[in-house]
């Protein structure tokens, strides 16, 4: 319908009038929404068909719906990126340089959507030909865009040259190119070639063109169209500048000492405002430093602030954005671009000097210019206040942030002292203070100016603060510094207690108080770094304010309504666990440096202000053991903040091992610090409160009913972190408290009433505490005396002769709950010294286990439990097991699944309920991934195993086991269930992982079960997860590689599977491999996926085609016979040919091949996915 | 090692529809009385009352038998009713024009008080499988006086 070959004559000026008329006419319909289906496929067609280029000029050039020509510029660049590797070097250029002389044209006109579509296909154009044109064909596109930026043709042709650049520039940055099906490295290598010949070019043209108007705009008073142009420029500019940087980088990245030029090169620090670090390379010295860029920047913007009174500017007009965005990037420049001594093997230090200096200077300049938005802190706030926009103010707190991630603090706060008494530190510090002050005097409205500048402040100090922190604790900040900091902490604290007793009558909103929980913590973070930078202050006055706060709940007991103060102390409590200690993430945390190395004049344990105000909250919680105070007082909200306290503070000060919890070595004769180490170690306080920590812990799960969260916190997080510490096991073990705490849980009611999860981690935790006893029998007897009798209950209850009755009771599935539960916290705390009493343990209720399957088969939730546990406890013993156990056990495991399939296959749910239906669904897909685990578990025996018997033992055959399992369970999982993104993944791992380790046994199986295994391989093959695909994909490599070689070495390999069959009724059934080299085929020619699948397919796809040759070929021939075009018949049988022949190409599996192959085919797909897919 | 053991009794038969248990220990896929209804829970949500005061179980449940949606605030730590259900699975011996089944007992009587599912395709399934002689197993569910069929499944002769 659309067929105007490009370059042909001008004889069917009708067809094309009618295709525009037809473009035009489906636009609209579809802007007035009639019939929108017809018109989609309308213009669908137009961008598919073959060679459109002529019709899309036609309309682009005539036509006068706006909307019509937009498609136009779509269907440009849809079918030339398709068809681009068979068109001509001329019709390439020539699609260019029309879209460019188009733009170029209209420049004036209006519609600008079209324009900017035009050039971005300009550009996208341009990069898919990039790599093939030579410089001087480029030459002549770049001369003509100069042209144009240079401003000889007026200001909107200027205009229209750097947004195409923008447009260029975003084509080529990784993050912003748009699809071209082409590998990965095409785009690299595009984008390596912008930015080594043509970035700082387009620099200096954007910069040349917004120094021609900048004379122009300083000296009018009102909107002229030169702004327009300066504002594209700086946008540009920008953009350049946010170019992620890499291959101008020298070799001296590492050599870069952080210490003696006061710049660093690096900051990991997590932070919510995103802060790049320019680093554009020694060569952009002359563009960004040598000329006076900086200083234009800065008066261009001073002077557009005089401005803002008159008409056509404010302080949020766009060319005063982009140039507050400028200056906030400049100040983040670093690296190569300030020159290093060059010589510095000779390494000089004045030369050196001399480069730190040069550094300074042009964060001062750019310092300087920022400090009107910023200074004086209140006046402007209160300007803020008062109605003026905010975004000024929040781009200099971005200045700081930017210039704090360059800087070290010393000279960061040096900065300001050239042109201020103070330093950098102490503005900041005042800047915040004021933020904090705004903050809590309109606390209740979430969506202010103070909010953003708040975390970006803080952001700042947490850059400069964090460096500091994990730089061996010598550097410290300034006195003056310090002091600020002390005064900033001071305000913060007391401005977070005022918003805790503020909100502590407020009923929040569940959702919303789980969402700001995280957010508090990252808050408390980065204040507990403020506090630390100021330690000799900030500790006695956290002393002060948490024993004030108790000693006013203490007055007001009974008297007064304590919920104020209960908030503030609850607030006291997170803010303090910060500054004393880390969040260890599993690491052990140490004791922060600042707090080891200061104080450094204390000499008595006792007058050591860290631990003051430890000893201090440890006998505040203490207080929660006495029933009268618990319910004046300990509120369950308190009581997890007292927990989480806890946990965090013992982790890092309780009984430390003076080796592994050292610090640097050379701290290590301070005697304060000494003091520090040793008054919580066991032979000083530690022990007593070890024995105050059990003893609340016990109190908090026993004394507070119901209290879900409380618990598990209790459970996950304290007694869990002790019990990781195995020098704390050998005391806990020897404590009453902890043995009360064991005696509860095997005997004491109450403890059955806490819920599972935290059921199942407390009995994790007191079996891993067995660790503590002095040898393997003695750790095995004590996990046996723990659980005795949850197993003795177990087969109690499965011996019952009136199980069937009584097991449907709520009380009995509550205890069957409960017991198992504990049993999965027990196996999954399996280690090599337990081992014994818990697959003892195991082994005494496999019986009942499957007696409870059968009880329970229509009770998901216990059925669901009962899984759990075996796959648990398999996970934990398989690899311990002795030959005859392992065959024990994978009995069992076989039984289990067995039973499991026996009831549910061919189940119906007869629920009316969609909702319960739904969760039976759910229910379903958990017992699956839950067996598909314990075949997963079962298989690592042959991978890691640590039984005596010798490999020789008659042992199971591990291979088949897991197979027949599938087999029992594949059944079960429905293409349905498969939907399910876990489910699917963990069955497409198995099975991969299964036919690439034992192809050999997937054989054997039966023509159905082979069968069902090969559909959802075939299934998953059409998945739109990658991952899936590629697990797929290895399993065919797998399968197809197997029965090439075992068939080259003259075995059967997959036998009738792979050569097909004929059944009863004499109709032949293709083999397997047939198949799947149809589907593979089909699938990489004709549909869409993502281009790093390619590799993974061509690995399976050679084994095909190697155990399938004559099918490949007949295919072959049929694809070529279905092209009508003889230029494209030719083309394709010459890739055909090219695919299996080139690069050297053999007929081995081996791993050469397999990376020949891969090229093969990524080039065979470039050269003709494009015409394959015309349709 | 213990002092309360826990014993196992079987209880005299329809002697307690309900049990007590601690609202904050009833999950999620377990079942609950509200108003009067057997339910099970289908969403559980805590929350406390005022910022320190004591937690609260918010249940979403759905009747058993009618298959309505109710909910429910409790104290965590007070009890609540849960209902005793009972499943109990029979042959399924004949399907009668009126809509009832006939039932095969463990005890070799026949239980004919039951009415077939309403849904059509299930209904169409059911019959076209007896008809074809297929060996079908109905399960039963009962609880606080009332039963209906809760799941069907096709057995192979064995």
């Amino acid at each position: 319908m659309f067929n105007g070959i490009a370059g042909g004559g001008a004889e069917d000026l009708p067809r094309l009038q009618s295709t525009m008329r037809a473009i035009e006419l489906a636009c609209s319909y579809i802007q007035i929404n009639t019939n929108p289906a017809a018109a989609e496929a309308t213009i669908l067609s137009f961008h598919q068909s073959p060679q459109p280029y002529k019709a899309c000029r036609f309309i682009l050039e005539n036509s006068q719906v706006a909307s019509a020509r937009f498609q136009a510029a779509a269907a440009i660049k849809e079918a030339a990126i398709r068809e681009w590797s068979f068109l001509s070097t001329e019709d390439k250029g020539g699609l260019i340089s029309f879209c460019l002389g188009y733009v170029i044209q209209h420049a004036n006109s209006s519609d600008a959507y079209v324009f900017s579509k035009v050039s971005s296909v300009a550009a996208q154009l341009m990069k898919r030909g990039w790599l093939e044109f030579t410089p001087a064909e480029k030459e002549v596109f770049f001369y003509q865009i100069n042209q144009a930026i240079l401003g000889s043709r007026g200001l909107d042709v200027q205009f229209i040259g750097i947004h195409f650049l923008e447009s260029l520039v975003s084509e080529f940055s990784p993050s912003t190119s748009s699809a071209m099906s082409l590998p990965r490295e095409f785009h690299e290598n595009c984008r390596k070639s912008l930015e080594q010949n043509y970035l700082k070019t387009f620099y200096s043209w954007a910069l040349d063109a917004a120094l021609s108007v900048t004379n122009k705009i300083v000296e009018s008073n009102s909107d002229v169209p030169e702004v327009k142009v300066c504002n594209a420029a700086l946008r540009l500019m920008h953009q350049i500048l946010n170019w992620e940087f890499r291959y101008s980088k020298g070799g001296t990245k590492g050599s870069i000492n952080v210490f003696s030029d006061g710049m660093r090169s690096d900051t990991a620090s997590s932070r919510k405002t995103e802060c790049v670090i320019v680093q554009p390379g020694a060569s952009w010295c002359d563009v960004l430093l040598s000329s006076s860029h900086v200083g234009w920047l800065i008066n261009l913007y001073s002077s557009l602030r005089q401005k803002f009174a008159f008409e056509g500017y404010w302080l949020d007009c766009p060319v005063a954005v982009s140039a507050r965005k400028l200056i906030v990037q400049l100040c983040s420049l670093a690296g190569e671009v300030f020159p290093s001594s060059e010589y510095s093997v000779i390494l000089d230090l004045f030369n050196n000097l001399d480069n730190a200096q040069m550094r300074e200077q042009h964060l001062l300049l750019l310092l300087s210019g920022v400090l009107p938005w910023i200074d004086p802190p209140d006046v402007i706030s209160k300007e803020i206040e008062e109605g003026r926009s905010g975004s000024e103010m929040i781009d200099g707190c971005r200045a700081l942030l930017s210039i704090a991630t360059v800087t070290i603090p010393v000279v960061f706060d040096r900065l300001l002292r050239s042109i201020r008494p103070f330093g950098t530190l102490t503005l900041l510090s005042l800047l915040m203070g004021e933020v904090v002050k705004v903050l809590l005097a309109n606390s209740n409205d979430k969506e202010t100016w103070s909010y953003e500048a708040r975390d970006i402040l803080l952001d700042t100090w947490t850059t400069l603060l964090a460096s500091m922190d994990g730089s061996g604790g010598n550097a410290w900040l300034p006195p003056e510094g310090m002091h600020a900091a002390a005064s900033l902490f001071s305000l913060i604290a007391e401005s977070e207690l005022k918003l805790a007793s503020a909100s502590a009558t407020t009923d929040e909103d569940d959702a919303d108080c789980l969402a700001s929980v995280s957010a508090m913590d990252e808050r408390l973070g980065s204040y507990a770094l403020i506090a630390r930078a100021a330690v000799d202050a900030t500790v006695p006055f956290l002393t002060k304010l948490f024993s004030d706060r108790v000693a006013r709940l203490h007055q007001g007991r009974g008297t007064v309504d304590p919920t104020d103060t209960l908030e503030e102390v609850y607030s006291l409590l997170l803010i303090i666990g910060h500054v004393l200690a880390d969040e260890g993430e599993g690491e052990t945390a140490l004791v922060p440096d600042a707090l080891q190395t200061h104080f450094v004049d204390v000499v008595e344990a006792g007058n050591h202000p860290v631990v003051l105000l430890s000893s201090s909250i440890v006998k505040f919680t203490e207080q929660c053991l006495d029933a009268n105070m618990r319910s004046s007082i300990f509120s369950p909200r308190l009581m997890e903040a007292v927990i989480w306290f806890l946990a965090r503070w013992s982790f890092t000060y309780l009984m430390l091992v003076e080796d592994c919890n050292l610090g640097s070595n050379q701290l290590q004769s301070l005697p304060s610090r000494a003091c520090l180490f040793t008054f919580f170690n066991e032979h000083n306080q530690g022990k007593f409160v070890l024995d105050i920590i059990v003893r609340i812990s016990l109190t908090s799960l026993m004394s507070y009913p119901g209290e879900k969260d409380l618990q598990e916190l209790t459970c996950h997080q304290l007694l869990h972190a002790l019990v990781r510490r195995r020098n704390i096991c050998f005391h806990l073990l020897s404590l009453d408290s902890w043995r009360n705490l064991a005696n509860a849980f095997a005997n004491d009611k109450s403890l059955f009433l806490l819920n599972g999860v935290s059921q199942r981690s407390l009995a994790q935790t007191l079996v891993l505490s067995a660790y503590g006893m002095r040898s393997s029998d003695a750790s095995n007897q004590y996990v046996k005396d723990l659980m005795a009798h949850m197993t003795s209950s177990l087969v109690d209850l499965a011996n019952n002769s009136d199980l069937k009755n009584l097991a449907q009771q709520p009380d009995i599935i509550m205890l069957v709950c409960c017991v198992l539960e504990r049993l999965r916290g027990a196996a999954s705390a399996t280690e090599p010294r337990t081992q014994r009493a818990i697959y003892e343990m195991g082994l005494s209720v496999m019986n009942p286990v499957l007696r409870l399957l059968e009880v329970y088969k229509h009770e998901s939730a216990v059925i669901y439990l009962l899984l759990k546990f075996v796959v648990d406890w398999v996970d934990g013993q398989i690899s311990y097991l002795e030959a005859h156990e392992t065959a024990g056990v994978v009995n069992f495991c076989m039984s289990l699944l067995q039973i499991y399939s026996s009831h549910n296959i061919g189940k119906i749910s007869l629920s009316l309920s969609s909702t319960l239906l739904n969760e039976a669904k759910t229910e379903k897909y958990k017992d699956l991934r839950a067996l598909l685990q314990l075949l997963s578990h079962l298989c690592s025996k042959d991978m890691v195993d640590f039984s005596s018997d010798s490999i020789e033992t008659q042992s199971t055959n591990i291979s088949q086991v897991v197979f027949f399992g599938l087999h029992i369970i594949t059944p079960l999982i429905t293409l349905e269930l498969l939907k399910y993104p876990k489910l699917c993944f963990d069955y497409f791992s198995l099975i991969s992982h299964m036919l690439e380790v034992y192809p050999e046994t997937l054989a054997q199986l039966n023509s159905d079960a082979f069968k069902h295994v090969l559909t959802t391989v075939d299934f998953g093959l059409h998945q739109q997860d990658v991952d899936i695909v590629t697990m797929c994909l290895r399993a065919l490599k797998a399968l197809a590689s197997y029965h090439y070689k075992e068939t080259k070495a003259g075995n059967t390999g997959l036998g009738s599977h792979a050569s097909g069959q004929t059944d009863p009724n004499g109709v032949f059934h293709e083999g397997i491999l047939s198949r799947f080299l149809r589907t593979l085929l089909q699938f990489l020619l004709f549909e869409d996926y993502s281009t790093d699948l390619v590799s993974t397919a061509a690995d399976a796809l050679f084994p095909l085609i190697l155990c399938e040759p004559n099918l490949y070929q007949g295919l072959g021939n049929e694809l070529i016979e279905k092209q009508g075009n003889p230029n494209f018949k030719t083309r394709l049988a010459n890739a055909l040919q090219v695919l299996t022949t080139s690069n050297q190409l053999s007929s081995s599996l081996d791993r050469l091949n397999y990376q020949r192959f891969r090229k093969n085919l990524n080039n065979f797909l470039i050269e003709v996915r494009g015409f394959l897919k015309t349709k | 090692m213990s002092d309360e053991e826990h014993h196992f009794e079987s209880s005299d038969a329809g002697a307690s529809k309900t049990y007590p248990q601690q609202a904050g220990n009833i999950r999620k896929g377990g079942y609950i009385v509200i108003k009067g209804r057997p339910c099970k829970v289908v969403e559980v949500s805590t929350s406390k009352t005022g910022k320190h005061g004591h937690a609260k179980c918010h249940f979403v449940a759905i009747d058993i038998f009618t298959s309505k949606k109710l909910e429910d605030i409790v104290p965590s730590s007070h009890n609540c009713d849960v209902p005793h259900v009972n499943r109990v699975d029979y042959q399924l011996i004949d399907i009668s024009e009126d809509g009832f089944v006939s039932l095969l007992t463990d005890n070799g009587s026949t239980k004919d008080d039951l009415k077939l599912p309403t849904d059509e395709a299930l209904l169409t399934q059911l019959k076209s499988g007896f008809e074809e002689g297929k060996d079908i197993v109905v399960s039963v569910m009962s609880a606080m006086g009332e039963e209906q069929m809760s799941a069907l499944k096709e057995v192979a002769p064995k």
